[in-house]
């Protein structure tokens, strides 16, 4: 015990001591997200703004001015340009380049038409791939139904409806806005729990065979299984900073992220027994990844080979963190929950959507703490491996 | 008795395709050791004297317990390292020659790293470390980061690492490689001193002259086989000048004869 002490205290000042892989390792994951989810979020509201504060460029034929008054309540600005039949190519060019935002065409006779309860029609011109065209028209399309809804509550007064449509929402808002963190998070969480267990994992394993260290090691009485043992905590508690980095950048950025676009997400909706649900989830993957990260770098010849031979298991890790992200619901199924990894990615948005069911979370915990207990058996098989320790 | 004996050690390695295509070879296994034999006494400094791909380093980390010979045994005062392979490690200091110290700690830190590993009483660790640190020089700069040294502080800072358990038997690779002459006399000169205090020295080398100042006996090693082995000065009664050289010269040729070297 004691050795593994010594070992874990070496490795921790290794990294704690190192400005730079401080700063990488543990402080860039949440800055990283912190500026990425910010910037994300003011790129969101920027879109919204510009588009709504548009000048919207119309031409029309025969608008009614009944028409053009009731478009001026509304809130947009759009301004009007007379339509030339002659011109009629150049101005559906504009509207494909996305000069022009419509043309709207009423027929001569729309007014007298709609006295006499001729249906009329109205031609619209736009272009959905563009944003503003593609905005434009909803608004007016919209504005055009309101007012015919106006014109025929005139004619027949109530019995105009068919029906009428009333809608109230029932909603859980905090499970709402738990989807919210739920489709994001568990993706993040294991690539910034990966990046930060590999960029010190390799080091501190594989480095050792590569600089000989590894005999000076392992001809002191230590036992191997310390040295793994010291290894992986030591990688283990690294991880957990980067981790709890990169979630407190997360937490920060959210209320950037989501003001933009006008919805909220409040990062307070959560009780300390999910936080506490969280952090042994947190904990319990931490040791999978540092477990296997290990196994990986005894195994590698050098800190290089180690970092290539990691890359596959980051890329199928963040798969499973993808393939939640558009459900944003827990899997029910216990058999996901025996899964390395896949398990923790299921937990966290289990908690997080406050759908915890504990005999799923203790099938996490406990297989996680069975992986990691495989996975420093094998590297403690591995330091006794002279055909892995000192293979050329 | 602190003597150290390697007896018929043989060892043999499976070449990865890699090794394979450098070595120019289609065999799969490589014999490193064959049938080695040879007796270190307390006093006396051992020199492994060899060429390279001879099978030196692959002797001392069988010696040092890092690999397991495939056939023969060792005994390092009366512990053999196939079935004692823990009390052997008490009582040898391996100095690797691959060595490169972790660049991002200071002498001090790693000494007192080591020296926990070995299970030493932090008051003896102070203690040795003073005075290894002042015999070596490293007092100066034990407080600056191994990647800033030289090769020769960080030689010398890696053998006082290999010896911070102050153990009988001192098994050093090449210990002088790389070194500019100042710092290999200095490293030699400690050897020396290492001897006379009655510790068992067996260091391997490729240079002649290494041999010539410092080993009391010798075995010279080519293509894993023991070509000749016995006090350094029955081994130059054998060449009518004394020269070990020319004694050495003549076992490569007469291996490269008999088709052993590649
Ligand atoms: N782990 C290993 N796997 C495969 N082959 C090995 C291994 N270790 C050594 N060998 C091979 O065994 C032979 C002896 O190697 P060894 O390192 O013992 O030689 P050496 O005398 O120390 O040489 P050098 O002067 O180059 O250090 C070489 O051909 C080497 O390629
Ligand atoms: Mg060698």
């Amino acid at each position: 015990m004691k050795n593994v002490l010594t070992i874990f205290k070496k490795e921790f000042y290794r990294v704690m001591s190192d400005r730079r892989l401080v700063f990488t390792a543990i402080l860039l994951p949440g800055l990283a997200i912190y500026v990425m989810y910010t910037f994300i979020g003011s790129a969101i509201g920027n879109e919204y703004e510009d588009i709504t504060e548009h000048t919207m460029i119309i031409y029309t034929e025969n608008m009614p001015a009944e028409i053009e008054n009731f478009l001026d309540t509304q809130e947009i600005n759009p301004e009007f340009y007379d339509y030339n039949s002659s011109n009629h190519e150049e101005l559906e060019a504009q509207i494909l380049a996305g000069e022009v935002d419509m043309l709207i065409i009423f027929s001569e006779t729309f007014e007298d038409d709609v006295d006499n309860l001729i249906v009329s029609d109205i031609l619209i011109y736009y272009n959905p791939g563009k944003k503003y065209s593609e905005y434009t028209f909803s608004v007016i399309a919209n504005a055009l139904h309101s007012y015919a809804n106006v014109i025929g509550l005139d004619r027949y007064g109530d019995s105009y409806y068919a029906f009428t449509l009333d809608s109230e929402v029932i909603m859980d808002e905090e499970k709402a806005a738990g989807q919210g963190f739920a489709m994001l998070l568990p993706m993040l969480i294991i690539m910034f729990l990966f990046s930060g267990a590999m960029s010190i994992g390799p080091d501190s394993i594989a480095g050792e065979k590569e600089r000989g260290t590894i005999a000076t090691l392992l001809i002191t009485p230590v036992k191997r299984s310390e040295i793994a043992i010291g290894k992986v905590l030591s990688l283990s508690v690294i991880s957990m900073f980067s981790a709890t980095s990169s979630f407190i950048g997360i937490m920060l950025s959210l209320p950037n992220l989501t003001s933009g676009s006008g919805g909220t997400l409040d990062v307070f909706i959560y009780g300390i027994s999910d936080y506490i649900y969280l952090f042994a989830v947190l904990l319990a993957t931490v040791l999978v990844i540092v477990g296997l990260i290990s196994v990986i770098s005894a195994y590698a010849k050098t800190i290089k080979e180690a970092s290539m031979l990691i890359l596959p298991f980051y890329f199928i890790s963040m798969a499973l963190g993808i393939s939640t992200m558009f459900s944003g619901e827990a899997s029910n199924d216990l058999w996901i929950y025996f899964t390395p990894i896949y398990s923790s990615v299921n937990m966290i948005i289990a908690i997080l959507t406050f759908d915890i069911s504990i005999t799923a979370f203790i099938i996490t915990i406990s297989t996680s703490l069975v992986y990691v207990t495989i996975f420093i058996y094998i590297l403690n098989k591995l330091f006794q491996s002279e055909r892995i320790m000192f293979q050329k | 008795m602190n003597t150290l004996e390697v007896s018929n050690l043989k060892k043999t390695f499976r070449l990865s395709k890699k090794q394979q295509k450098i070595e120019k070879t289609n065999i799969k296994l490589k014999v490193a050791v064959n049938d080695l034999s040879f007796t270190a006494y307390p006093g006396e400094i051992f020199g492994l004297l060899g060429p390279n791909g001879a099978g030196k380093t692959t002797c001392l980390r069988a010696i040092s317990t890092l690999i397991k010979p495939d056939e023969g045994d060792i005994i390092v005062g009366g512990s053999s390292v196939k079935n004692d392979s823990i009390s052997v490690r008490g009582k040898i200091g391996f100095l690797t020659s691959e060595l490169k110290l972790e660049d991002h700690f200071t002498p001090n830190y790693l000494y007192t790293y080591f020296s926990r590993l070995h299970g030493i009483e932090e008051e003896i660790i102070e203690e040795r470390k003073i005075v290894f640190f002042e015999k070596f020089g490293i007092e100066e700069f034990k407080e600056v980061k191994v990647g800033d040294l030289s090769t020769g502080m960080k030689q010398k800072v890696s053998i006082a690492i290999s010896l911070v358990h102050n153990p009988d038997f001192i098994i050093f690779d090449e210990p002088t490689n790389g070194l500019d002459v100042l710092t290999a006399r200095s490293v030699m000169d400690y050897l020396i001193e290492l001897k006379e205090s009655g510790k068992t020295v067996i260091l391997s080398t490729h240079i002649l002259s290494v041999v010539d100042k410092l080993c009391d006996r010798v075995g010279i090693i080519i293509n894993g086989k023991m070509k000749i082995c016995d006090t350094l000065e029955n081994v130059l009664k054998t060449s009518p000048n004394n020269d070990l050289e020319e004694i050495f010269f003549d076992l490569v040729k007469e291996e490269e004869l008999s088709g052993g070297v590649n």
